[in-house]
Formats: structure tokens, C-alpha cells, sequence
């Protein structure tokens, strides 16, 4: 039995090559994922471990930095070879128009010297005395500076400094140097410009015999418990650690994509192994004729499936290799901070994981249609015509789908009326896949109307060859049902996501046109200070002076006693809207509240709340207004007049500066007289709301085209699962092709007559796709307790409808290719 | 062996060779036959198994390429057209009757008897597809699947399909090979009175002497060659003369 198998394998190679590739992508992927993750994390391992040798114990502190005192008592210290404190602050890099670089503050940072040096230097050398400073490697590139070159930076009284640039440095994997960016200089600059009052750590080396674990007990009793202490090993594993959770959240979602890949190519082998068993039930049949008992005949099979799995399994873990390695290039390349320069790791847990997944799946897979094979009777051998499919839905099919359909309805429904927060989403996504489920059982009872539907305009226009192909099409309901399933997993998603992302497009677009009722915005850049960055408070007048803009509208806004208060901007465009009282009524003592807040406080118009203040000590003011809550722009808690904020917070800087061209035909005239205005004040944040709705867009386009690459692969798979399924039935159908040759058909007809049956299943599976897709879409929003607003993106959903019609004729070109350029002879002579 | 060049003749082959495969391996089905097929006449090919009249049939039918010689159907030389004119021919001028496997199972009766029209994009003539159909007697089948009709049956609608679209000529394939004799003779009949009737003109390759006794003529193979022919035929002189060649 073996032999004949393996002979059989041999003799259809090529129909399991497709097999083999829906396998091959999908361990592909999972492997992939963990030889990208393992790369990271062994990449993230070397470098720690390489910096642990550099220092014996680290110290840092629990909250306030460590104070100079505390390094020289450190530096004292028996055993002790060397110390270095390591400063972080904020020192803002000016761009080379002036203005401050990135909407939050460069982190200013010193680059330790001598034997605890642990930077990483791209090009240049370490900063040699006041007047030099490093730049990150990424920074430099987005601002065009290189080593020789000047560069300005803000010190802690905002006084531009110049430096020269000696060397470009790489953060390696400081996620928060990598976000905010880097300036280095040596320690004693580095302490003037951030005015930092101590150090973040303090790393001590060693002397000579002295073990780390000894030099960490000496310090503990000199230090007592103000903080952290560490030996180099112990900062080596908490900074693995740290980094390590980001990697598992990053192997969590990939892994979820890899099982969506994985699932739809369970879908397309079994399909594939349904159709080899029933183009072989001759062969079977003849098998059991000369003596094979249904128990070889399964086995067999069984055995086919673990010799592909194995195959395909294995090419997968090397296409794993190459995914992995192309991701991390790719992850490189978006500069994020990940090791670049690691070697590919392929682990022993990669390699098992990847071979046990894809065997299992493809067996398993397999396992229906070999149980299949062993029902074929011995009297099969003589029949010689291949009988048609007629299906029927029975009364188990019907009762389960049903089951399903509704259990899935039902849990979205609870999802959606009782639960809220990540427990509803995830439970609406529960109730979606169970909801699929059932569609998928239900399937081939559906594939004929929508067949019939989605044939209706095909039948019309293309005359025979459409009408014929609309018939093929529902011929077999079972494989198309289970062939369009693995394209609509893929339509599904993508739907999902798309209605997801658009919605919130569209919400925070809404709120920003409420949000932004002006030409432009300014704010204050972030990092600079704890707390809330303001504006220089004269900002406002400065605008004011200006001839060519109109309004000036300040925000004042304060965080304290536990409580957020804000100025009511100048205005008719900031009135938000009420929904009891009235803000003409705001005046001295007076108060408007958020609508949350008034119900929390359980206060309504006329009552009188309390509030503490820096400067009045607490104040009773009286309610005349509660704010409804903006979509995203939600009303501060407690609004006041901005006579009556100076009054109880004193003068501070606005927290945002709204400006309006005066002549809204000349807003670029009105920007550069603003942006000359603020030349003074580089750290300002100008901001248009084309700008932040550009930023809001390209966000969402990252975000959209990385799920729609990840998906890629699972749709590319049911692809493979539809020319894998055409080419079959093509086979299946030689001498019907031959007949229809005969009787007149061209060869164009015949091939049209394939690429419309593909059309016909493309679309069938990606319709389903999309209702259900728009369906759980709107689901999964109504879980989000913020108002969101539902926008189905119609342009984009009709282009997947449109691209999936044209990848199912894409996937019978092949097939097509074949049939039609068969000879008719030599297929009506085949059996 | 006829060589007349009738002007009423509706297929003629001159000189048709068929040679499969090259030099040593090469097989030789036809070799060189000159042969004449009358319009309004039912013809019969005969011969021994291998005797190449399948092979003759599909080349006659524009179905197979010849390796040398020409065969007129009407006035087209079907030798020099490209695939596309070939099969635009077939669509126009040519019905078929093969042995099994005739119709589309995914259309009914009387679908499939349309199809090459439909095919073709003409309209049936409504009179002629009465006519038709009531002679195969399959009114009451019309709307059936081929699954549901007997081989008979399903042989009647497929010579009705030819028919309908009134070729030039039809060419049958072993057309009762598959049928019991009663089946068998159904169709022959049917067969022999659309050209006494209809002025059909069939050429049907088979190897039974009784399903040839149907035809005006009947030509006989043997070698890819044309060795005989008989009119008038009867099953015993058919019979007869098969024997005479084998021997």
C-alpha cells in the first residue's frame, strides 16, 4: 500500500503542488512570526548581556533622580572602580527652519566615557568638551544633519545653544529614545542644558576581584532602600523582560493572522483531498476489487496527506526564513526599534511548532475525505461515468447551522445591549466567528441563489459560455461553498476592518472639525515638563498684534485637586453644545460643568459646587450650564471665564492658542505672519487642521495596510484554493469541455466560460463576505462606549467585491489555459 | 472505391494522410484515402479495430489536424482553416453524435438540444425543433436531465441536437455502441428516416454490421487504407465483406 501511494503521489504531483503551497504559506507565516520574534528578542539578548559585562551594578532611582552627592559617595565606595551617572532630560533640537523638532521635546542625554561607555556610535565620535553633542541616528536622518554640521538646541531656559555635531549614534533599543529621539553631550553639558538636578542611573564598575553580587551588597548598605540597585546581569534580564512584553504582544497579533492563514488552508486541503478522492474512486474501487480492506484504503490517503504535510511544512519553515528576515528589514527600515544587524534565528521551537502545525492541520484536513474514500464500493471500478453531485441539506446540517447562526447573533447581541469595553468587543467577536460557523455549514445550501445572483449579469452578457458557467458554478454545492468559505474569511476581515477604520476616521474627522472650528492651533511641544505643556502666556497677545489674523481664542487649562478646569474661549465657534442651561448666563462665580460630571457630582443648573483653587483657596460656584459630551472633544469637566480662571489659578500659559485668518482667502498669508510671530517661540506647535487630520489619515492608512498585508496572505491562499478547486473540476470535466469544443465553442469561449465560473464564486464568496463583514463591523463599534459614528466605506467595499470577481478569474487562468488548449479528440477519448 | 467528384457531394477527402508520432515510432493511421461523401445520403465506415476510422471521422470533422491531403465540407477546404474558423465551422455546418458522454448533465433536454444553436447565436426553427422532437419522441422529456433519461433516450436527444441545427452533414460516432439492440435500433431508425425525410446527410462510423445495414453505403477501412464499399447494404453482406477483410 505504501508504494502504491507514494506512486499515486508522484502521478499528481502537480494537483497537490497547490496543496503543498496553501500549507507551505501558512506555516510559512507562523513561522515566520517566531523566527522575526526570536531574531528580536536574541538580537535585544546580545545587546543587554554585551552591556551587563561593561557594568557590575546599576543603580537608578525609585522616583527623584539620583543627586551628584549620592554618585561621589557611590564613587567612594570600596570596590569600586568606576562610576558614571547617566543624565536624561528634555533638550529640544531645533529643525533646520528653526523650530522645534517633533511634537515632543528631544530627550537631551549624556554619552558616558571610558569603560562604562556603552553607546553605539554610527559615525563621529563621543562629545569632546561643551561645544559638541551626538545626534540619534534617526533624527539625523529625518533632519538632514550630519557630523561636522551645526545644530541648535534649546537649553532649560529655552536660550538657543549651537553645538557642533561629532558623532550619530544608535538609541539601539531605548523605546523611549527611539520615540523622542536623542541629543547627547558630555555630562557636565548635558546636566547645564536639561537641567536635570541629578542622574536616571548611576553605573558602577568594578574594581579588580571584586564580584558583582559583592559590589551590590556594598552598595545596598550604603544606600539603603531610596533605590534600585542591580548587578549588570540583573539590568541585562529586566531590560529583556521589558522589552520582551512588547514582543509578545507583537507575537499575539501575528500569531491571530497566522491562524486565520492556517484555517483557510485547512479549508483548501480538505477541499482539494474531497475532489483527488472522488476523481479516484475508480482507482479506490479498484484497490478494494483486488483485495484492500476500507482500513488501507484510509490509511492510504492519510498517509498522502502526512507526506504533503511534512513537504510543504518544511519548504513553509524556510519561506518562514525568509518572511522573518524581510519583516525585520522592513521593521528596520521604519526605523523601529528592533536590533537590525542580529542574525536570523531559527529555533529548535520554530522548527517543531512549524512542522507539528502544518502535519496537523493538513491530517487532520484530511482525515473527512480519506473516511470518504473507505464508503467507495468495489462495483465503483466498473461505473464509468463520474455521477453528479445533488445536494441536499439535512436535517442534522440544518439544525446545527442554525444553531450556530443564532448562538452567534446571541452572543453579539449580549455583546452589544449588556456588555461594554474590551469584554463586548471581544465577545462580539466571539459571537462573529461562531455566527461564521454556521455560515460555513450553511454554506452549500447558500451557493446556489447566490450563485444564481451573483450570475445574474454574467448570464445576460455572455450568452452560452455565461449561462453554462453560472451553471458549473452551484454544480457541486458542497466544494464551491467550501471553496468561496476561504475567500470570504478574508473578504470578512478586510470589511471588518475597513468599516472599523473608516467609522473611526470619520468620528475623529467629526470632532476634529468641531475641535478645530479655526485655521490653526497652536500648542505647546510635549516632554518639556511634567504635566500639561503650556504656551509662553504673552502668545496670545503677540497673535492679537498681528493685521492679518481675525480671531484669537486662548484655552487655559489647569489640572488640580484631582479636577480639570478650563478658560471658555473667545468665540461663537467654541460654544459646545448644551444641554440645560445656558453659557450666555457664564459669568463671575459661575460654572459650566461636563455632563458626566454633573451626573457623577449629581448636581443640575441652579445648584452650587465646590471647587479648589491654587489662588482663591475653595469656591462655591454656581451651575448655569452642563455641556454635552463632543464626540471626542469632550467638554472639560468645569468651565469658567478666563477673568475668573486668572482669579482662581493666577496667569498661566495657554494650554492652546486658536487663531482665524482675518481674510479667509488669505490663509497663507496669515500662517507666515504667524509663523514669523513665533520665531521667538520655537517650541510652538503650529498645527492646521488639514495638518492634524493629514496625521490622523496617514495613522489610519499605517494602520490599514499593515492588517490588509497580514491578511493578504490568507486571501492569497483561498486563491490558491479556488484555482486548486477549478482545475480539479476541469480535470474532472475534460470530455464535457471536448463535447462543448465539438459543438462549436472557441477556445476564447471556453476559457471565458472558466474565468466566469471563477468570477461567479470570487464574487459569491466575497459578497457574503462583505455583509457579514459591514455586519459585525457595525457590531463591534456599538461595543465602544465612546459615540462613534457608523460609515460603511462604500467605494471600498465595492473595489473588494470588484478585486475578488477579478482574482477568481486571475486564479482560472491556469486551469482555463488548460482545458481549452486540450485536443478534442484525445479528450473524448479519455475515460 | 468511388472517385467521383459529385457536385453534390457534401464532404470530400483527397489524398488524407494521418501519421502519429515520427521516424521509427511513427504511426500511420490513414495513408493516403480518396473518398467521397454524397449530400441527402447515410453513409457507414467500417472496418477492423484500428482499421482508422475513428480516425478518419475526426479528421473528416475537423476535429483532429491531417498530415497530408484536403477535405472539402461544401465549399471550405477545412485543411488550411485556423481553429477559430474550424470551429466556427462545426458551429455552422457540422452535428455530432458520439458514442457516450453526448450532453451536458447540467442542462435539460431540451437545453442541450439547443445549445448549438445557441452556441451559434441563431434561432431554432421552431417547425423543424416540432418536427424533431416529435419524431425522437421526447416531447414529455423536454424538460428532463440527462441523469434522468435512459442511454437511449439520451442517444435520441443527442442525434435531435444535431439535427435541429440542420449541418451540412452529421457525423456519428459509434452512436449505438453503448445501447441495447431495441435502443439501438430506435435510433438507427431515426437516423435513416431523417435523411429519407429531412434530406439529412450522416456519415456514422461503427463496427456492427446491422447498425450499417441503416446506411445507402457503406465504405470499409483497413490500414488506413480504403479497400471497399458496399451499397444497398445488408447486414449479411456487410457481414460478408468484414469477413473478407479480416481474413
Amino acid at each position: 500500500m505504501l508504494r502504491t501511494t507514494l506512486a499515486g503521489l508522484v502521478a499528481h504531483r502537480l494537483r497537490l503542488l497547490l496543496t503543498s503551497l496553501a500549507i507551505t504559506l501558512g506555516v510559512g507565516f507562523i513561522s515566520g512570526t517566531f523566527v522575526l520574534t526570536d531574531t528580536i528578542e536574541q538580537g535585544f539578548r546580545q545587546l543587554f548581556t554585551a552591556d551587563a559585562d561593561k557594568v557590575a551594578v546599576a543603580v537608578t532611582p525609585k522616583d527623584e533622580d539620583i543627586p551628584g552627592d549620592v554618585l561621589a559617595k557611590l564613587k567612594a565606595l570600596p570596590g569600586v572602580a568606576g562610576a558614571q551617572g547617566l543624565v536624561r532630560g528634555t533638550a529640544p533640537l531645533l529643525d533646520k527652519s528653526g523650530r522645534a523638532a517633533g511634537s515632543t521635546a528631544t530627550s537631551g542625554i549624556s554619552v558616558a566615557t571610558g569603560p562604562l561607555d556603552r553607546t553605539i556610535y554610527v559615525s563621529g565620535k563621543a562629545p569632546g568638551g561643551p561645544g559638541e553633542a551626538v545626534l540619534d541616528e534617526n533624527t539625523a536622518t529625518t533632519r538632514q544633519f550630519e557630523v561636522g554640521d551645526t545644530v541648535t538646541v534649546l537649553d532649560v531656559a529655552e536660550k538657543r545653544r549651537q553645538f557642533t555635531l561629532v558623532g550619530v549614534i544608535d538609541v539601539g533599543v531605548d523605546q523611549n529614545l527611539a520615540f523622542t529621539g536623542a541629543v547627547g553631550f558630555d555630562t557636565a553639558t548635558a546636566l547645564e542644558m536639561t537641567g536635570a538636578k541629578g542622574y536616571h542611573e548611576v553605573d558602577l564598575a568594578a574594581a579588580a576581584g571584586v564580584s558583582p553580587e559583592t559590589l551590590k551588597k556594598t552598595v545596598s548598605e550604603a544606600l539603603g532602600r531610596t533605590y534600585t540597585i542591580r548587578t549588570g546581569e540583573e539590568l541585562a534580564q529586566k531590560l529583556a523582560l521589558d522589552s520582551n512584553v512588547q514582543l509578545d504582544y507583537l507575537v499575539l497579533v501575528l500569531l491571530l493572522f497566522g491562524c486565520v492563514a492556517m484555517f483557510v488552508a485547512a479549508l483548501v486541503i480538505y477541499n482539494t483531498f474531497n475532489i483527488l478522492v472522488a476523481q479516484r474512486t475508480r482507482e479506490m474501487a479498484l484497490l478494494r476489487c483486488i483485495g484492500a480492506t476500507r482500513g488501507q484504503v484510509f490509511r492510504s490517503i492519510l498517509l498522502e496527506s502526512v507526506v504533503v504535510g511534512l513537504i510543504s511544512s518544511a519548504l513553509g519553515l524556510l519561506v518562514g526564513l525568509g518572511l522573518g528576515a524581510l519583516a525585520l528589514s522592513a521593521l528596520s527600515r521604519f526605523d523601529a526599534p528592533v536590533p537590525s544587524d542580529a542574525t536570523i534565528a531559527l529555533t529548535p521551537r520554530t522548527i517543531v511548532l512549524g512542522l507539528v502545525v502544518g502535519l496537523l492541520v493538513t491530517v487532520v484536513a484530511a482525515v473527512l475525505p480519506a473516511r470518504g474514500a473507505t464508503r467507495v464500493a468495489p462495483i465503483a471500478a466498473l461505473r464509468s461515468q463520474v455521477e453528479e453531485q445533488t445536494f441536499r441539506a439535512g436535517l442534522a446540517r440544518s439544525i446545527s447551522a442554525g444553531l450556530l447562526l443564532a448562538g452567534g447573533l446571541g452572543l453579539t447581541a449580549v455583546a452589544i445591549w449588556v456588555l461594554d469595553g474590551d469584554i463586548g468587543l471581544l465577545t462580539a467577536m466571539g459571537g462573529g466567528a461562531v455566527f461564521f460557523l454556521g455560515v460555513i455549514v450553511i454554506g452549500p445550501v447558500l451557493i446556489s441563489p447566490l450563485s444564481a445572483f451573483a450570475g445574474w449579469v454574467p448570464r445576460k452578457v455572455f450568452g452560452v459560455p455565461g449561462r453554462l458557467a453560472v451553471d458549473n458554478s452551484r454544480r457541486n454545492p458542497k466544494r464551491a461553498a467550501t471553496t468561496t468559505v476561504a475567500l470570504t474569511i478574508g473578504v470578512t476581515l478586510m470589511t471588518l476592518i475597513s468599516v472599523i477604520t473608516t467609522s473611526t476616521r470619520e468620528t475623529v474627522v467629526g470632532s476634529l472639525d468641531e475641535q478645530f472650528p479655526v485655521d490653526f492651533m497652536i500648542t505647546a511641544q510635549y516632554g518639556r515638563e511634567d504635566g500639561r505643556p503650556l504656551l509662553p502666556s504673552e502668545v496670545p497677545a503677540k497673535l492679537r498684534a498681528l493685521p492679518e489674523v481675525g480671531l484669537v481664542a486662548e484655552l487655559r487649562q489647569v489640572d488640580h485637586g484631582g479636577v480639570t478646569v478650563g478658560s471658555l474661549p473667545d468665540g461663537a465657534a467654541f460654544r459646545p453644545e448644551v444641554t440645560s442651561g445656558s453659557l450666555a448666563a457664564l459669568g463671575p462665580g459661575t460654572v459650566a460643568l461636563a455632563d458626566d460630571q454633573a451626573k457623577n457630582l449629581g448636581v443640575r443648573v441652579g445648584d452650587t459646587v465646590p471647587l479648589d483653587t491654587t489662588e482663591a483657596g475653595r469656591v462655591d460656584l454656581k451651575v448655569v450650564a452642563v455641556l454635552a459630551d463632543g464626540d471626542f472633544n469632550q467638554a472639560l469637566p468645569y468651565t469658567v471665564t478666563l477673568a475668573d480662571f486668572e482669579k482662581y489659578y493666577g496667569v498661566v500659559g495657554p494650554a492652546r492658542v486658536y487663531v482665524k485668518a482675518k481674510d479667509p482667502a488669505a490663509v497663507d498669508a496669515s500662517r507666515r505672519a504667524v509663523e514669523s510671530a513665533l520665531v521667538a517661540y520655537p517650541t510652538a506647535q503650529l498645527s492646521s487642521a488639514a495638518e492634524v487630520r493629514g496625521e490622523f489619515d496617514e495613522a489610519f492608512d499605517m494602520m490599514f495596510t499593515i492588517f490588509a498585508a497580514l491578511l493578504g496572505l490568507a486571501i492569497l491562499i483561498s486563491l490558491l484554493g479556488i484555482a486548486n478547486t477549478l482545475s480539479l473540476s476541469v480535470h474532472e470535466r475534460t470530455r464535457e469541455s471536448a463535447l462543448l469544443r465539438a459543438l462549436g465553442l472557441t477556445r476564447p469561449q471556453l476559457r471565458g466560460m472558466l474565468s466566469i465560473e471563477a468570477l461567479v464564486l470570487g464574487l459569491v464568496g466575497a459578497m457574503v463576505g462583505v455583509v457579514i463583514g459591514v455586519a459585525f463591523g457595525w457590531a463591534a463599534l456599538q461595543t465602544i462606549p465612546n459615540e462613534t459614528v457608523f460609515v460603511v466605506p462604500v467605494g471600498q467595499v465595492l473595489l473588494y467585491l470588484v478585486l475578488s470577481a477579478l482574482a477568481g478569474v486571475l486564479a482560472a487562468v491556469l486551469p482555463a489555459r488548460r482545458a481549452a488548449n486540450a485536443s478534442i479528440v484525445g479528450s473524448l477519448a479519455s475515460s | 472505391m468511388t472517385m467521383t467528384t459529385d457536385v453534390r457531394a457534401a464532404v470530400v477527402a483527397r489524398g488524407l494522410s494521418k501519421t502519429y508520432g515520427q521516424g521509427d515510432a511513427a504511426v500511420h493511421a490513414l495513408r493516403g484515402i480518396d473518398v467521397s461523401f454524397a449530400t441527402g445520403a447515410f453513409t457507414a465506415i467500417m472496418g477492423p479495430s484500428g482499421s482508422g476510422k475513428s480516425t478518419l471521422m475526426h479528421c473528416l470533422a475537423g476535429l483532429d489536424t491531417v498530415s497530408s491531403g484536403h477535405v472539402h465540407i461544401g465549399d471550405a477546404d477545412i485543411t488550411t482553416l485556423s481553429d477559430k474558423q474550424l470551429t466556427l465551422l462545426r458551429r455552422e455546418r457540422i452535428g455530432f453524435v458520439f458514442q457516450a458522454f453526448n450532453l451536458l448533465p447540467t442542462l435539460t433536454a431540451e437545453q442541450n438540444i439547443r445549445l448549438p444553436l445557441e452556441i451559434a447565436g441563431r434561432q431554432a426553427d421552431q417547425v423543424l425543433m416540432d418536427r424533431v422532437v416529435e419524431t425522437v419522441g421526447l416531447r414529455d422529456r423536454l424538460s428532463h436531465k440527462p441523469s434522468q433519461l435512459s442511454g437511449g433516450q439520451q442517444q435520441r436527444v443527442a442525434v435531435a441536437r444535431a439535427l435541429v441545427s440542420k449541418p451540412q452533414v452529421i457525423f456519428a460516432d459509434e452512436p449505438t455502441g453503448n445501447l441495447d439492440s431495441r435502443s439501438g435500433a430506435e435510433v438507427l431508425s431515426f437516423l435513416r428516416r431523417s435523411v429519407r425525410e429531412l434530406g439529412q446527410t450522416i456519415v456514422m462510423v461503427t463496427h456492427d454490421p446491422v447498425a450499417a445495414s441503416y446506411a445507402d453505403r457503406v465504405v470499409f477501412l483497413r490500414d488506413g487504407l480504403l479497400v471497399s464499399e458496399v451499397t444497398q447494404p445488408t447486414p449479411q453482406s456487410v457481414h460478408d465483406m468484414l469477413l473478407k477483410l479480416e481474413a
